[in-house]
């Protein structure tokens, strides 16, 4: 009981470390915050349930105040924006992600996580924050998907390809630690 | 343990200054090491960390400049790479890569080593220590002095001129710290070593003395260490974990 | 780590947590009843007057903080101006900033441990899920206390490649971060065992 909530916490702490180390980018020269990755880190590597958890702590650390998102954002605020669909999207897209890396069982980590990662961290997220942001703005299909979704494309399925190969690093480096395959 | 260098480490420290937060950190800090072991001793917080990472080229001071050999370590990144590496406390806070060859190859890639010759070198590196066979270890698998051990390896492997140390063996057993410090004896290289271990130091070859940001003594060993130890003592019948004010 | 709760003192400040949650909660709901230009116009109004009445300097920090909502305001004019819709891009833009204002004051003016609060009252009812208070309390205290443990350490790991590369640091480094993060995770739940673990009794 305590190894969960502790792991739990220090993911969620996770997630909003990596929008706060300094002078870290994901790829050279690319202006990616390394956020998003962290809410499909966790879906891989702790699984659907707790990694569920881990980014509905970090989403209460934001609304309690903590300046935890991209550019120092934090607070109520941010749930009243158009793209408060995302911050909503994000613990199903870990959880998403991480049902699939219990469920599908091959050996093949860094394809697996990969998938994962762009089903739940793209597929769920953007289900959700699409048509969130269509009501929020009262806007057609065609708008949002421009305005919301196509220019974060290429950098969230960077995003997922780099989380297949973070979690096979994981997996190789300590196999015990994915407590998404336990 | 020979290694050939590529030129001797000369390492011109100018009138460094550094705040942050309004605090001083360093003082106009201006000493010149030319070679051989240099000990840097200090109380936590008088700035010792900070000063090796500015001598690495890793912060930028204030004022002053650091030139190794005549470069500017934090102007010209690509030169200080050749000049100088840094070792520091915790091996797991330093270590990015999983097994010990990728560890020792990143900083020979970077240095501009093709993939192929920078495998070479870094099999290389740990035949010179012998660990030949460590190549494909995953790090996860090596105890606490044999990461220590792979961190040294892959600074040297880069062959500087001048290796910054950073209280290096801290929380090594007797034994293993008496290994690796046997190692760094034998190292030709302009050595800066930091450290609270002022046994270790007893043979250094110059010892300096850094008291809140500012350069407090600078001599021999058997001269410096007992004044900082007399120094320490006072401290310590007052109150040692006060917060360190200017 | 700071919070966003603004040190400017307000009359704001002294109201409970809990109505003043409430009143962002009907406001919100308002905001979203009515379309008509006016009406969202007199809103914003409203607003900006709620952070005018502390002051000048309280002012400028709230409107700071709608500063991020600049894409969203070129996309909606750009749309709707080729839509030829403009009244209706006004209509949302003036909404969203009022609703986002709102709840940022809240934020701005309510103490951390007030909100915490709120919460774990809030959460009472998920008992029966297996929720207990302080398992709640124990993890945002674990996550405010290892933050910065984990920014840290992810700065030495930067430096550590900054050191031996002059190209940025990586996605490589979240590797050894997460391997920390676990590695912590297993030394801190020994010390919490060790010191009773959470209080699985029904308090």
């Amino acid at each position: 009981m305590e190894k969960n909530i502790v792991i739990i916490a220090l993911f969620a702490a996770l997630i909003a470390a990596l929008g706060l180390v300094p002078k870290f980018t994901l790829v050279s020269g690319i202006p990616i915050t390394a956020q998003s990755m962290g809410i499909m880190l966790c879906g891989t590597v702790l699984g659907s349930r707790r990694g569920g958890l881990a980014v509905l702590l970090f989403l209460l650390l934001v609304a309690l105040g903590l300046p935890l998102l991209a550019g120092g954002r934090g607070g109520l605020g941010v749930f009243g924006t158009p793209w408060a669909g995302f911050l909503f999207g994000f613990p199903c897209a870990a959880f998403v992600a991480g049902l699939i890396m219990e469920r599908w069982r091959s050996d093949n980590i860094p394809l697996v996580a990969g998938a994962a990662a762009v089903i739940g961290g793209i597929g769920a997220l953007y289900l959700i924050a699409v048509p969130y942001y269509m009501v929020a703005t009262a806007s057609g299909l065609d708008q949002a998907l421009v305005t919301a979704m196509l220019p974060f494309m290429p950098g969230d399925l960077l995003k997922a390809v780099l989380t297949g190969y973070i979690t096979a690093g994981l997996a190789t480096a300590r196999p015990e630690s994915l407590l998404s395959r336990c | 343990m020979g290694q050939i260098l590529k030129s001797i480490g000369e390492v011109s420290i100018q009138g460094v200054s550094l705040a942050k937060s309004g605090r001083d950190i360093l003082n106009r800090i201006s000493f010149n090491v030319t070679h051989g072991r240099v000990g840097l001793i200090g109380r936590n917080g008088s700035g010792k960390s900070t000063l090796a990472r500015v001598v690495c080229g890793l912060i930028k001071p204030d004022q002053g400049c650091v030139l190794i050999d005549g470069i500017d370590v934090f102007k010209d990144r690509h030169q200080a790479l050749e000049k100088v590496g840094i070792l520091f406390q915790n091996p797991d806070h330093q270590i990015i890569f999983p097994t010990v060859i990728e560890e020792i190859c990143f900083g020979l890639t970077q240095q501009g080593q093709s993939k192929d010759t920078a495998r070479q070198m870094a099999q290389a590196a740990l035949e010179k220590f012998g660990q030949a066979g460590w190549a494909e270890r995953s790090i996860s698998t090596l105890s606490q002095g044999q990461r220590h051990l792979v961190c040294l390896i892959s600074v040297l492997a880069m062959q500087p001129a001048v290796i910054v140390m950073d209280e290096p063996f801290t929380g090594l057993d007797r034994p293993t710290t008496g290994k690796l410090t046997q190692i760094l004896r034998e190292m030709q290289q302009t050595v800066l070593h930091i450290s609270h271990d002022l046994e270790a130091l007893q043979d250094a070859d110059r010892v300096i003395w850094i008291e809140q940001g500012k350069l407090q003594m600078d001599g021999a060993p058997n001269v410096v260490l007992p004044a900082y130890m007399a120094a320490m003592d006072v401290v310590g019948g007052q109150d040692a974990f006060a917060d360190i004010t200017d | 780590m700071l919070s966003l709760t603004s040190p400017i003192k307000t009359g704001f400040h002294s109201v409970p947590v809990g109505p003043k949650f409430a009143s962002l909660m009907i406001a919100s709901i308002v905001l979203f009843i009515n379309n008509t230009l006016t009406f969202q116009a007199l809103a914003f109004g409203f607003v900006l007057g709620l952070y005018l009445w502390p002051g000048t300097a309280f002012f400028s920090v709230g409107l700071k903080m709608l500063w991020p909502l600049w894409p969203f305001v070129l996309i909606v004019f750009l749309w709707h101006l080729f839509t030829q819709d403009t009244v209706a891009g006004v209509v949302i833009v003036l909404r969203m900033f009022s609703a986002v204002a709102v709840a940022n004051l809240v934020t701005m003016t309510s103490r951390m441990d007030d909100l915490i609060g709120l919460v774990t009252w809030a959460a009472t009812p998920l008992r029966r899920v297996g929720l207990k208070p302080r398992i709640l309390a124990v993890s945002i205290a674990l996550f405010i206390r290892f933050l910065p443990v984990l920014i840290e350490k992810g700065a030495f790991l930067v430096e550590s490649w900054r050191s031996r590369s002059t190209k940025r640091a990586s996605w490589r480094v979240v590797v050894p971060m997460a391997l920390l993060a676990l590695d912590d995770a297993e030394t801190v739940a020994e010390a919490l065992r060790a010191r009773g673990g959470v209080d699985l009794v029904d308090d």
